[in-house]
C-alpha cells in the first residue's frame, strides 16, 4: 500500500506540474474553448467555456489515474490508493497555485507583465468565475473524483480484458478478414495493385475540383513540401547524410526562378518553363558545390556545416550588401508564372502542376532506389567503411545525393515562388529546412507514404486546427521529441526503417574501423 | 606468377608496428594462408592491401599494379575482394540486395539510367538479379533471398558474405576467419567450398585462420606473422614442424 | 626479403592536402589584403578597433562559457546538446525577473528599492536564480528528451535536442509574451558606464558591465577546469567521457555523472545568460538561438571536448566576429556569416580544432 501511495505522489506531482504549466502557457482557456465549442456547452460570455475546462481537468484527471493505477490493477483497494493519491497530489498543486494566483489577483497585483498568460480574465476564468475558495476547491475536487474513477477504470478494464474476450475476438476478426477469399486475391494479383493506385490517382486529380482558392492554396503548400520531402528523402534517408541546411537549395531554385523573369533586379524575363528547368539545374549545381567540402566529415558535424550554409545563404540574401543583384529584405517581386496556351495559372492549375511534379518524382524516386545507385546509397547509410569496399566511390555517390535531393528543393523552390509571384528572405529560414526534416522523421524515414503523411500533418494540420496557431511551435517541439521516444521510425515507415530501430541487429554491429581482434 | 604481392609493407600505430616488413607473394589459382596468434596484425595486413590503412613503407603489387595509394573502391575494382572476421554484412538490407551491392562494380548503370529506368538499365538489372539469385543458390541459401541479412544465422550470414564477395568476380579473395565459430562438420563443408571456388571458378585464396585442420588441410603454403613481422613460411608439412611457430603459438598461449 | 623502400602513399589523399594548401594560401593572401585596404585608408581610428577589440572580447568570453556548456554535454555524450541556447535563455529570464522583483521592494532606511540599494546581493541573487534555474532545466531536459535516447543511433536524440529547443523557445514566448524586456541593472552597472581610457585622441569606455561579464567567465572557466581535471570528480567524469562501460564496471554511477553534467553545462548556461542581460541588456525568448550557434562553433573552434579550447574558441571567435567586418571592410550585417564560415571552414579544414580535440574519434 505505501508503494502505491509512492507511485501516485511521483505520478501526481508530475501531472500536477504539467497542468500548471499548461495553465501559465494559457492551453487551459484555449482547450476548454475547444471542448467547450465542441460538445456545444453554453459559453458564458464573461468568463469563457468553464463548462470545457471542468471537462478538461476531469479528462487529466482520469487518464492520471488510469496511468497511476495501471502499475497494480489486479487489486481494487490499491487502485483505489493510487488514484485517490495521485488525485490529492494533483489537486494540491493545482489548488495551491490557483490560491496563489487568485490571491495575487485580488490583491490587484498585475502579474500579466511577466506571466502573459495570467491576466484577470483568465484567472476569473480558472475559477470558474466563482470566488477564491470556490474556485480553488472545484478544481481540486475534480481532480481528486477523477483520478479516483480512472483507477477504478483502469481496474474494471484490466478485468475485463483479463477475461480475453475483447482480445480473441479481435483476432478472430482480424484473422477471418486477412484469410478471406477476397483479401487473398487482392494480395496474390499483382494487378490490384496497380488498380488501387489507379483509383488513387483518379481520387488525386479529382480533388482540386472540389476545393476552394484558399484550400488549393493550402493543399498546394503541402505539396511542395511532399516535393522537398522526397529530395531530402533521398539526401539524409537513402544515403544517410544529415542535412540541416536544406534550405538553401529551396532558395536557390527560388531565386533563380525569381530573379531571371521578374523585371527587377535584373531585367532578363525568360518564359517560365525554361527558367523552371535552369532552377532545377542550379540547384543541382548548388549541391555539388555544397556538398564537395562535407564529403569527409562525419554525421553531426556535418549537419552543423549544413546548417550553417543555409544560414549563410539566407544571410547573404538578405543583406544590403547583394541587395541590386538579390533584391534584399524586400526580397523579389512580380514573378512570372507558367502558362498554358496563353492562359496564367491559378491556385487550382498550380496544384495540378504540383501533383503532376509530385507523382514524377515519386516515379525516379523509386527508380533511383531500386537501382544500382539506390543500393549503393543505401550501402553508405548501413556501413560507409564496408560500402567502399565493395567498389562504390563514396565520395562521388554523396556528391549524387546532394545533388538530387537539391534538384528537388531547387523544383519546390521554384514553384513556390512563381506561385506567390514573390520570394524574399523570409521564406528561406532554418525553420524550413526544420520542417522538411521533421515532416520526413515523422511521416517515416525512407517511404514515400510516409513522407506525405508528415507533410500532411505537419502542413496540413495547422491550418485545420487554426485556433491553436499561437501553440501551433510549442507543440510542434514537443511532438518531435515525443516522436522519438515512442515512435522514432515515424508514422509509416518503410519496413527496413522499422526493423533498423526496433530490433537489435545480431553479429553485425557498425564500427568504424574494421579493426577485429588484431593489430 | 604472382596475383599479389607485398614487398617490406608496414603499418604503424603510433609508436607500435603492427606490421613490420611483410613481405608475401601468392600465386594464382593458389590457396595460401596467413596463420599467427592474436594481435600478430593479419587482419591489418588485410586492411592495408585493401587500402583501408595507408601503409607507411612498402610495396603492394596486384598483377604487377601497385595498389599504395589507391582508395579501397579502386582496389575492390581492381578485382580483389575480402571478408570480415566478424561479419560485416548491410543489416537492414535483404540477402539479395547485399549480393547486388557486392555486383556494384560489374555493372554499369549510371545516374540517368536510373532516374530514367532506360531499357539497358532494365536488362541489366534483370540480369543482376539472375546472377545473384545464381550465387545464392550456390552458396547454398536458395530460397532465403528476400531476408534481411540480420535475420539469418550466423552460418548462413558467413555465406552470404561469400557471396556477396563473389558478386565482385574477382580474381583473388582475402578471407577473414572463414570458420569462426563453425562446429567440425560446418568447417568441413567450408573448407570444400573454398577449394571449389579455385577448382570452378578460378579464383585465388588467401585465407586467415586459426583453425589449423581448415589450414593444414587446403592451403597450399602458409605464412607466419608475429608481432607484427613474418616469422616463418612454408608448406604445411615444414611448418608444422617449425619449432619458432609452435613457440609462438604456445609460449603466448594463444588461440 | 627485399629492401625496405619507403614510399609514401601517393594519390588522392596528397591533392587534397595540396588544394587545400593552396586554398588558404590563396584565401589569407585575400584577407591580408583587405587588411591592408582598410587601415590604410584609415577609415577607423585607433580607438575604433580598441572599441572594436573590446567588445568582442567581452562578448566572446560569455560565448565561451557557453561553448564549455556545449563541450561538456558532447565530451560525455557525443551529442550536440541543441537545445542549450534555450537554457541559456532560461537563465536570462531568471535573472531578470530577480531583478525586477528586488527593483519593486523599496528599502525605507535609504529611500531606494532593494535592487539599488544592496547591489552586489542583488547580482548575486540574480546570477544563483539564473544558474539554478538553467541547471533544473538542464537536469529536466535530459531526464525527459534525452535519456529515454541513450542507445539509439545519432540523428535520433539530435531531432530530439532540435524538438526540445523549439519547445523551449514557444514555451518561453507562450509563457512570458514575445516582447522584448530589458534587464533594469543596480546604478553602479549601469550598461555604457565605465571607466574611460583615452585613446588616439579619442574616449573608449570600459564598461563596468563588461569587465564583470569577462571576469566572470575567467572565473567560471578555471573553476570549472580545476573541478574537471584536479578533483576526483572530475576524473570520474573524464573516464564517463573515455568509456562509459569499463566506468561503470569501477563502480561510478554512470547515469548521476550524466545527469551531473547537464546540471553543471546548465548553469554555467544560466550565468551566461544573465551575463548577457547584465551586459547587452535585451532578452527574449529567441536570444539563445545564434548566440548558441555561434558558441557551438567556438566550441568546435577550440577542439571540442576541450575545455581551455572552449575558452580560446569563444574569445577568438568574438574578436574575429567583432573585427571581421571591420577589418574587411565589409557591412556589418554579415557578421553572423563570418562567423558561420568559420564554422564551416574549420570544420572541413580543421575539424579536430585549434587547441586539439582531446576526445578521439568517436568510441562508439
Amino acid at each position: 500500500m505505501k508503494e502505491n501511495i509512492k507511485q501516485g505522489t511521483r505520478s501526481g506531482m508530475i501531472f500536477g506540474i504539467v497542468l500548471i504549466f499548461i495553465i501559465l502557457f494559457g492551453l487551459t482557456t484555449t482547450l476548454s474553448d475547444i471542448i467547450g465549442d465542441f460538445l456545444g456547452f453554453n459559453s458564458n460570455s464573461r468568463t469563457g467555456n468553464t463548462g470545457g475546462l471542468m471537462l478538461l481537468f476531469a479528462v487529466i484527471a482520469l487518464w492520471a489515474g488510469s496511468r497511476a493505477a495501471s502499475f497494480d490493477k489486479f487489486n481494487l483497494k490499491s487502485t483505489l490508493i493510487s488514484g485517490a493519491s495521485v488525485g490529492l497530489v494533483m489537486g494540491i498543486f493545482v489548488g495551491v497555485f490557483t490560491l496563489l494566483v487568485g490571491t495575487l489577483d485580488a490583491a490587484n497585483i498585475e502579474m500579466r507583465d511577466y506571466l502573459v498568460q495570467l491576466n484577470r480574465q483568465s484567472i476569473q476564468f480558472l475559477l470558474y468565475g466563482r470566488s477564491l475558495w470556490t474556485g480553488t476547491l472545484i478544481s481540486f475536487g475534480i481532480l481528486l473524483v477523477f483520478a479516483i474513477l480512472g483507477g477504478l477504470l483502469a481496474y474494471f478494464l484490466e478485468e475485463w480484458k483479463a477475461g480475453d474476450k475483447i482480445q480473441k475476438r479481435y483476432i478472430l476478426i482480424k484473422g477471418k478478414v486477412l484469410d478471406s477469399d477476397l483479401a487473398q486475391r487482392y494480395q496474390n494479383n499483382p494487378r490490384s495493385r496497380w488498380i488501387s493506385y489507379g483509383i488513387l490517382l483518379v481520387i488525386v486529380f479529382l480533388i482540386p475540383q472540389f476545393l476552394g482558392k484558399y484550400w488549393n492554396y493550402a493543399m498546394g503548400t503541402v505539396g511542395i513540401y511532399v516535393l522537398m520531402g522526397l529530395g531530402l528523402n533521398i539526401v539524409v534517408g537513402l544515403a544517410g547524410l544529415l542535412d540541416l541546411g536544406y534550405v538553401a537549395f529551396f532558395a536557390i531554385g527560388a531565386y533563380t526562378a525569381g530573379l531571371l523573369t521578374a523585371p527587377a533586379p535584373l531585367p532578363l524575363q525568360i518564359g517560365f518553363w525554361p527558367v523552371l528547368i535552369f532552377s532545377i539545374i542550379m540547384a543541382a549545381f548548388a549541391g555539388i558545390l555544397l556538398g564537395i567540402p562535407v564529403l569527409r566529415m562525419r554525421g553531426d558535424y556535418l549537419a552543423i556545416v549544413t546548417l550553417g550554409f543555409g544560414e549563410i545563404i539566407r544571410v547573404l540574401i538578405r543583406s544590403d550588401m547583394l541587395a541590386p543583384y538579390v533584391g534584399g529584405p524586400q526580397g523579389i517581386r512580380d514573378i512570372a508564372g507558367p502558362s498554358l496556351f496563353g492562359i496564367l495559372f491559378n491556385e487550382k492549375a498550380y496544384l495540378y502542376l504540383i501533383i503532376c511534379a509530385i507523382l514524377l518524382i515519386i516515379l525516379f524516386t523509386n527508380y533511383l532506389q531500386n537501382s544500382r545507385v539506390g543500393r549503393a546509397w543505401m550501402a553508405m547509410r548501413e556501413d560507409e567503411t564496408v560500402a567502399q569496399a565493395m567498389g562504390i566511390n563514396t565520395l562521388y555517390y554523396k556528391l549524387m545525393a546532394f545533388a538530387t535531393g537539391a534538384a528537388f528543393a531547387g523544383l519546390g523552390g521554384a514553384l513556390f515562388a512563381a506561385r506567390n509571384q514573390y520570394t524574399g528572405p523570409a521564406d528561406h529560414t532554418l525553420m524550413v529546412s526544420i520542417n522538411v526534416l521533421s515532416l520526413l522523421i515523422v511521416g517515416g524515414m525512407g517511404s514515400i507514404p510516409g513522407v506525405i503523411v508528415g507533410a500532411f500533418v505537419l502542413k496540413g494540420l495547422p491550418e485545420i486546427l487554426r485556433e491553436l496557431d499561437l501553440y501551433r511551435l510549442l507543440v510542434f517541439g514537443g511532438l518531435l521529441v515525443l516522436m522519438m521516444i515512442i515512435r522514432p521510425e515515424g508514422i509509416w515507415p518503410a519496413p527496413r526503417r522499422m526493423m533498423e530501430l526496433h530490433d537489435k541487429v545480431d553479429g553485425v554491429p557498425p564500427e568504424d574501423s574494421l579493426v577485429g581482434e588484431e593489430g | 606468377m604472382s596475383i599479389l604481392e607485398t614487398r617490406g609493407v608496414t603499418k604503424r600505430f603510433g609508436g607500435l608496428s603492427a606490421v613490420d616488413n611483410v613481405t608475401i607473394q601468392v600465386p594464382e589459382g593458389s590457396i595460401y594462408a596467413i596463420i599467427g596468434p592474436n594481435g600478430a596484425g593479419k587482419t591489418t595486413l588485410y586492411n592495408c592491401i585493401t587500402g583501408f590503412y595507408p601503409s607507411d613503407e612498402g610495396e603492394m603489387l596486384f598483377q604487377g599494379e601497385s595498389l599504395v595509394g589507391l582508395s579501397p573502391d579502386r582496389i575492390t575494382k581492381k578485382g580483389i575482394s575480402r571478408t570480415y572476421q566478424n561479419i560485416r554484412l548491410f543489416p537492414a538490407m535483404t540477402a539479395l540486395e547485399n549480393i547486388l551491392v557486392g555486383a556494384h562494380p560489374q555493372l554499369k548503370s549510371n545516374w540517368f539510367d536510373a532516374i530514367l529506368h532506360t531499357p539497358r538499365q532494365r536488362a541489366e538489372e534483370k540480369k543482376a538479379l539472375e546472377d545473384a539469385q545464381d550465387l545464392l543458390n550456390f552458396v547454398g541459401l536458395k530460397g532465403k533471398g528476400d531476408l534481411f541479412a540480420s535475420g539469418l544465422p550466423y552460418g548462413e550470414q558467413r555465406r552470404l558474405e561469400m557471396a556477396r564477395a563473389l558478386a565482385n568476380k574477382p580474381k583473388i579473395i582475402l578471407l577473414d576467419e572463414p570458420t569462426a565459430g563453425m562446429n567440425p562438420n560446418e568447417s568441413v563443408t567450408m573448407m570444400r567450398f573454398i577449394e571449389s571456388l579455385r577448382d570452378e571458378l578460378g579464383i585465388t585464396i588467401l585465407l586467415i585462420e586459426h583453425d589449423m585442420k581448415v589450414v593444414m588441410g587446403i592451403s597450399e603454403f602458409i605464412y607466419v606473422l608475429d608481432f607484427g613481422q613474418l616469422i616463418a613460411k612454408g608448406t604445411p608439412g615444414e611448418i608444422q614442424k617449425n619449432s619458432q611457430v609452435i613457440e609462438s603459438y604456445l609460449g603466448r598461449g594463444a588461440a | 626479403m627485399s629492401e625496405t623502400k619507403t614510399k609514401k602513399t601517393t594519390g588522392r589523399i596528397n591533392s587534397f592536402k595540396i588544394v587545400q594548401a593552396i586554398i588558404s594560401v590563396l584565401f589569407l593572401a585575400f584577407l591580408g589584403w583587405r587588411l591592408y585596404t582598410v587601415i590604410e585608408s584609415g577609415v577607423y581610428g585607433p580607438d575604433t578597433w580598441v572599441r572594436f577589440a573590446l567588445s568582442g572580447l567581452i562578448i566572446g568570453s560569455v560565448y565561451a562559457v557557453i561553448a564549455i556548456g556545449y563541450t561538456l554535454v558532447y565530451g560525455i555524450l557525443f551529442m550536440i546538446n541543441f537545445a542549450h541556447g534555450e537554457i541559456m535563455m532560461l537563465g536570462a529570464f531568471s535573472g531578470y525577473f530577480v531583478f525586477e522583483a528586488l527593483k519593486s521592494i523599496p528599502i525605507e532606511s535609504t529611500g531606494m528599492s532593494f535592487l539599488d540599494s544592496y547591489q552586489i546581493i542583488s547580482v548575486v541573487l540574480a546570477f544563483i536564480a539564473g544558474m539554478f534555474m538553467a541547471a533544473l532545466s538542464g537536469y529536466f531536459l535530459e531526464k525527459i528528451a534525452y535519456r529515454p535516447l541513450r542507445g539509439a543511433p545519432r540523428l535520433i536524440p539530435l531531432i530530439s535536442a532540435i524538438g526540445a529547443s523549439i519547445f523551449l523557445q514557444n514555451a518561453a514566448q507562450v509563457t512570458f509574451g514575445p516582447q522584448r524586456r530589458t534587464y533594469t541593472n543596480p546604478t553602479t552597472l549601469m550598461r555604457s558606464q565605465g571607466w574611460r581610457i583615452p585613446i588616439g585622441g579619442e574616449e573608449v569606455i570600459v564598461t563596468y558591465t563588461g569587465v564583470l561579464t569577462f571576469v566572470l567567465s575567467i572565473l567560471l572557466l578555471i573553476g570549472l577546469y580545476t573541478l574537471v581535471m584536479r578533483t576526483r570528480y572530475g576524473r570520474s567524469m573524464r573516464a564517463v567521457a573515455e568509456d562509459k562501460q569499463t566506468a561503470a564496471l569501477m563502480g561510478i554511477n554512470v547515469d548521476q555523472i550524466i545527469s551531473n553534467t547537464f546540471i553543471i553545462s546548465g548553469a554555467l548556461g544560466g550565468a551566461a545568460g544573465v551575463m548577457w542581460g547584465i551586459h547587452n541588456g535585451i532578452i527574449y525568448h529567441f536570444v539563445g538561438f545564434i548566440p548558441g550557434l555561434k558558441a557551438f562553433t567556438a566550441a568546435v573552434l577550440g577542439g571540442i571536448g576541450n575545455i581551455p579550447g572552449a575558452m580560446v574558441g569563444g574569445l577568438l571567435l568574438g574578436i574575429v566576429e567583432s573585427l571581421g567586418p571591420a577589418a574587411l571592410g565589409i557591412d556589418f550585417q554579415l557578421k553572423d556569416v563570418i562567423a558561420f564560415s568559420i564554422l564551416v571552414l574549420i570544420l572541413i579544414f580543421r575539424p579536430s580544432g585549434i587547441v586539439g580535440e582531446i576526445l578521439t574519434e568517436e568510441k562508439v
